[in-house]
């Protein structure tokens, strides 16, 4: 239940960051009315809330669920040799708590996004973001599945 | 006045955060130590293998993550809350560490992670 819970949790916070990245860094001269066009047309500060929350609950609902795998999947896992597996696993949680610290600083440079200021590391904190955001969530898409790997 | 000084403090903190994670990490520098089999919490750093045969390991499998986590956390809370006192003419300083230290950070997390792939 509760790793259903992460996933969808996991899912928002995918489509809003990955959102959020797109009206950061893509070029504007995309066509208006083109879907490249209208999908980063959406205002990215409108998102901040939403992941800074999101990332916040998933990564909770991932450290609970973490007690579980360590003490009931790893085992399985190190048994099988999904030594790869094992490993990206710990650079999913490593990179989900240097998110976690740059939260604070990601907020504030949304707070104010037309301030020229911030906006090198506004750009720069939202892709690091978004690449730890699909990194965890593919990791744990395989993890989750990984009984049907190579079989 | 008080946007500045939390400016200083949320650029501080994620180099801070991100730089002492990877020093946790490489160094072993856990506030406590998770069983979550015997759901027992140990402060600092502890290794059943150190008290028990390697062999009995699985019994008592530990957990770092949330210790070095907790360290990163405290330890650039104090980062963070040094440079809110600081002058505001070094924000651009933290702002530049802000986002360049956690992509450092996380390159030595994948070093760090190496020995899995050798296995």
């Amino acid at each position: 239940m509760l790793l259903i819970l992460h996933g969808l949790v996991a899912v928002a916070l995918l489509g809003a960051i990955t959102h959020q990245t797109l009206a950061a860094c893509a070029s504007p001269r995309a066509k208006p009315l083109s879907l490249f066009g209208r999908f980063r047309a959406v205002p990215g500060a409108g998102f901040t809330n939403a992941i800074v929350v999101l990332y916040l609950v998933s990564a909770l609902l991932g450290a609970v669920v973490y007690l579980y795998f360590k003490v009931d999947l790893q085992p399985n896992l190190e048994r099988d040799r999904h030594w790869h597996a094992l490993g990206f696993f710990d650079l999913k949680e490593d990179f989900v708590a240097i998110g976690l610290g740059v939260l604070p600083a990601y907020w504030f440079c949304w707070r104010r996004p037309f301030d020229s200021e911030n906006r090198q590391a506004r750009v720069a904190l939202t892709l690091l973001l978004a690449f730890i955001v699909w990194w965890a969530f593919l990791v744990g898409h395989v993890i989750n599945n990984i009984g049907g790997f190579g079989s | 006045m008080a946007t500045l000084a939390y400016r200083r403090f949320a650029f501080a903190y994620a180099a801070a955060f991100a730089l002492f994670y990877a020093v946790a990490h490489a160094r072993g520098l856990a506030l406590f130590t998770v069983y979550p089999s015997q759901a027992i919490v140990l402060l600092g750093t502890h290794r059943s293998r150190d008290v028990a045969d390697p062999v009995l390991d699985f019994l008592a499998p530990e957990m770092y993550w949330y210790g070095w986590t907790a360290f990163a956390a405290v330890g650039a809370l104090i980062i963070g809350l040094v440079a809110a006192l600081l002058p505001d003419r070094l924000c651009g300083f933290w702002a530049c560490c802000a986002w360049v230290v956690p992509p450092l950070a996380m390159i030595a997390c994948v070093y760090l992670t190496i020995p899995w792939f050798r296995l």
